[in-house]
């Protein structure tokens, strides 16, 4: 099989990259096999379920649907780039408070779509979060908890008090779900 | 209720800080040095004869290790209840998803490219779709050598149904059809098999129930078990559909075989295609009712097994045994078969045969109520069980029957307002866009547990530090217990941090390894917290009660078993009458719907659920399982169906045809209501509820359609299509 290769350079959470990679590889099985970057899954391969997206110049895509040489030159932020210097990032705390996470499969894919969502829209509504999530398949939580996660996260984000109160213990039992983005500040 | 320190509240999930920043590890995920990659060749046809398998051309090429077929599998043979599957097909496929080959090779590339070289001649055999046609008994067998297609029957006779049929002033017919389901899980099937540093054959997969699968896998190799070992690391969604085998032999097979790491990971189409699905049935309910009264049920249902056995033996007796409701109801006759087709094989899959009868059972409530001019809240609340109540099959209700409390919180919480006996149905005039809109509820119930007299068991082994005062410092919970995503190992963390007054930090539970961890049973039946909880809260007893003076460490392994404390029995051949289950969770659910006259498009405004869990463990978690619970009922009432085209390949073959609800599809508002009624054999007084949460979903969605254009939809999925043709037929006067 002579497979046609080119070379890149991809910038990924923050990292250079010099590879070289065949023309038919998805950026998605450079970060996974060649990168070691697992965090990001592989749903359906066809660009259905969004378990794949990672966040290219700012914005979501789904990495196997990109293929590798197209990401030449290009910042690529994926799960593993989120949490910076062992802390986490305010989106990964208010997924872990709000119960967002359950199989965990779908979960950095919802967190890369929602960064990308809350860079370009620092205090979206929860319908536009539901419309940027709608990409994003999840079969176990039926996305009410990960809606009442991204809206945190928009508060935490705006608000700047990652790891302040609340980042240390779960949320009461019957906590009233969090107000709109934008309340309180 | 008792004061509890971690059990009750909402503890963060043990597992949540992996899976948020990428950590968290799945098959898929899993790498070794020198390791090889395998394809299946998959049969493709639906029912036929191998005439010839040619593998030397794949053989040929550079880069191929190995290709293998039946003659390399010492015992071709696995199952989860009956062995009735082969590892690899030997003589005749009986449905597309069926592995006749595997092949080894250096890269993913080469062994996908060798796959496609494999020969293999086939001779059709005639087809049988319809389980209908295929349990006549002029059909042509599936399996040769049985007597007939029909895998199993069971029945419950209880009273006289037809001298109270014949008694009857109300007597209501109709006939229910729901489809194949597909898990969707969104994991694909994956694992890495080698041989370890002891030489064991090792299986790094998702599995359910991973001691089971070592049994089938060391029983196709003719390994002891000892020499089998399973890793069940993260695992990405199951709901059934990992408790069958899917790639763990054919993993196993090729590390054992190539002595050597090998890794297999299906695509989507793979993963839709070759794992088996939930149950369709048809089901025929014939009830009647004499003042006011239902007293007659008489109900028939016949389930798809498609190729093969799976766990059909127990899924369709579970059906049976809910067939009517959790109603008093004192004539029952049911009937229920399973019968083999060329379809995929049916297995579990959330709710196990007891999500299939409400979609009839909850909707002939509503017919009842509506032509005896009653409510359908006090319509139910007259028939509902109550604590010391009877069921069909003749046994007392377990005890902690909370059901009327769900029934009364949902309807009430959706808007229905009790005035003196009657309930009445809140005003919903169409909105302003045309859409009309409609209310209506269900009510349904399942087990916990293993049932019909198996001994449903759970082992924990429990390591405690002891500080030096002999009071416990940290601990160590061993036990085989498959984190499926539905929290089991933050749960059973709860247990033991309550058990032995610790932090929930200061509980390290250890994740499945069936070398070092202890069998557990399943992560099916919603059986975990009340089985694997009284294991985990037990085994922390003894371990505190053996304590001596001056003692840093203490251990101890309990197997708690289900027939020791609240024993079932197997149904009667003749009359169905037995103990069928351990105990039960009871969940109501009420929807709110807009539909659009002109399309038939639906849209769920909003829903209530309310669950009797016996004790809610984590009340953020059982929201969790409710939103997912509600978004998989949604799927089932709504939009999905695996389909199949004439000739027997499958026509839904990835998420671009097989749809399941987005954020969307959901309804923006959900409210969730948690009823504590104990029982008092459950840890903590806990149930279960994981399958629960979906089992009204799609009655309540149907009762709110009906309420909403007043036609009936006795087939799932209610899309725009069905619900359109109803509409139109009822123009025209024409019943469905």
């Amino acid at each position: 099989m002579d497979l046609k290769e080119v070379d890149v350079e991809l910038f990924v959470n923050g990292e250079r990259h010099r590879l070289r990679v065949g023309t038919d590889e998805s950026l998605l099985e450079v970060l996974r096999d060649r990168l070691g970057l697992t965090g990001t899954k592989e749903g359906c391969a066809a660009g259905d379920c969004g378990t794949c997206t990672v966040i290219m110049d700012g914005r979501a895509v789904l990495s196997c649907l990109v293929m590798a040489f197209q990401a030449d030159g290009h910042r690529i932020t994926t799960v593993e780039g989120l949490a910076q210097g062992g802390k986490l990032h305010p989106l990964q705390e208010s997924f872990v408070e709000h119960g967002a996470v359950q199989c965990g499969y779908c979960t950095p894919g919802m967190l890369m779509s929602a960064k990308a969502l809350l860079d370009a829209d620092p205090s979206p509504s929860r319908e536009t979060i539901r419309e940027a999530l709608s990409g994003n398949l999840c079969r176990c939580t039926g996305y009410y908890k990960i809606i009442d996660a991204v809206e945190d996260g928009a508060r935490r984000l705006a608000a700047g008090t990652a790891g302040g109160p609340g980042a240390g213990a779960g949320p009461a039992a019957g906590a009233p779900r969090p107000g709109r983005a934008g309340e309180g500040r | 209720m008792r004061e509890t320190r971690s059990v009750g509240r909402s503890v963060r999930r043990v597992d949540a800080v992996a899976k948020v920043t990428g950590q968290a590890r799945y098959p898929a995920d899993y790498a070794m040095p020198g390791m090889r990659h395998a394809k299946v060749v998959w049969a493709g046809e639906p029912h036929a004869r191998i005439l010839g398998l040619d593998v030397s051309a794949a053989l040929a090429l550079p880069g191929v290790v190995a290709v293998l077929t039946s003659r390399d599998v010492p015992h071709n043979e696995f199952g989860l209840i009956d062995s009735d599957q082969q590892v690899l097909a030997a003589d005749v496929v009986r449905w597309t998803g069926e592995p006749v080959a595997v092949v080894v090779a250096e890269t993913e590339e080469l062994a996908e490219w060798a796959r496609d070289l494999v020969k293999v001649t086939y001779e059709p055999l005639p087809l049988l779709l319809d389980p209908i046609r295929a349990m006549a008994p002029e059909a042509p067998l599936i399996h040769a050598g049985r007597a007939s297609n029909v895998l199993a029957s069971w029945k419950i006779r209880r009273g006289d149904v037809d001298a109270a049929l014949a008694e009857a002033d109300l007597i209501i017919e109709a006939e229910y059809h729901v489809p194949f389901v597909e898990h969707a899980y969104l994991q694909p099937e994956a694992a890495l098999g080698y041989l370890d540093e002891e030489g064991r054959v090792t299986v790094v997969a998702a599995g359910q129930w991973p001691h089971d699968d070592v049994r089938q896998i060391s029983h196709a190799l003719g390994l002891p078990r000892e020499q089998v070992r399973e890793i069940v690391p993260y695992i990405g969604g199951a709901f059934g559909g990992r408790e069958d085998i899917s790639l763990q032999i054919l993993v196993a097979l090729a590390a054992w075989k190539t002595r050597g790491p090998v890794k297999m990971v299906w695509t989507r189409e793979e993963s839709m295609r070759c794992h088996g699905k939930r149950h369709p049935f048809t089901m025929r309910y014939r009830w009647g009712a004499r003042d006011g009264r239902i007293t007659a049920a008489r109900v028939e249902l016949i389930a798809d097994a498609g190729a093969y056995s799976s766990s059909s033996r127990a899924v369709v007796p579970g059906a049976l045994s809910v067939a009517v409701g959790p109603y008093n109801i004192p004539n029952v006759w049911v009937d229920a078969c399973v019968v083999h087709t060329n379809n995929p094989p049916t297995m579990a899959m959330r709710g196990f045969g007891t999500a299939q009868p409400p979609v009839a059972y909850e909707q002939h409530m509503d017919r009842f109520a509506r032509a005896l001019g009653e409510d359908p809240v006090s319509f139910r609340l007259k028939h509902l069980w109550e604590e010391g109540s009877v069921q069909a099959t003749g046994a007392p209700v377990p005890p902690g029957v909370g059901v009327k409390e769900t029934l009364r919180q949902a309807a009430q919480a959706i808007g229905w307002r009790p005035v003196g006996e009657r309930w009445v149905k809140p005003d919903l005039p169409p909105l302003p866009d045309g859409r009309r809109r409609g209310v209506g509820l269900a009510t349904a119930f399942k087990n916990v547990g293993y049932s019909f007299g198996f001994h449903d068991r759970s082992t924990a082994r429990v390591t405690v530090d002891l500080d030096h005062r002999g009071e416990p410092e940290r601990a160590e919970v061993f036990i085989g217990a498959a984190e499926v995503g539905m929290g089991v190992h933050t749960v059973l963390v709860q247990i033991a941090a309550e058990g032995l007054e610790l932090p929930t930090d200061r509980v390290k539970l250890h994740v499945v390894d069936t070398s070092e961890t202890p069998n557990a049973g399943s992560s099916s039946a919603s059986r975990h917290t009340f089985i694997s909880g009284n294991a985990v809260m037990e085994a922390c007893r003894r371990a505190l009660a053996g304590r001596t003076p001056g003692q840093r460490r203490v251990e101890a392994e309990y197997t708690f078993d289900s027939q020791d404390v609240r024993p079932t029995t197997d149904l009667d051949r003749e009359t169905g009458g037995c103990n069928p289950h351990i105990t039960y969770g009871y969940v109501t659910q009420a929807a709110e719907v807009a539909v659009d006259p002109v399309t038939g498009l639906v849209e769920v405004l909003r829903m209530v659920s309310a669950q009797d869990v016996g004790r809610a463990m984590n009340p953020l978690m059982i929201e969790g399982q409710v939103g997912g619970g509600l978004s998989m009922g949604l799927g089932y009432a709504l939009m999905e169906e695996f389909k199949l085209r004439d000739d027997g390949r499958v026509r839904t073959r990835n998420f671009s045809e097989y749809l399941i609800p987005t954020t969307l599809d959901l309804p923006s508002e959900l409210t969730s209501i948690n009823v504590e009624v104990p029982d008092p054999a459950g840890p903590y007084g806990a149930k279960g509820l994981g399958e629960h949460v979906m089992l009204p979903t799609a009655p309540a969605v149907l009762n709110a359609i009906r309420d909403a254009l007043g036609v009936d939809i006795n087939q799932l999925p209610a899309g725009p299509e069905r619900i359109w043709r109803a509409l139109a037929a009822a123009r025209k006067g024409v019943s469905q």
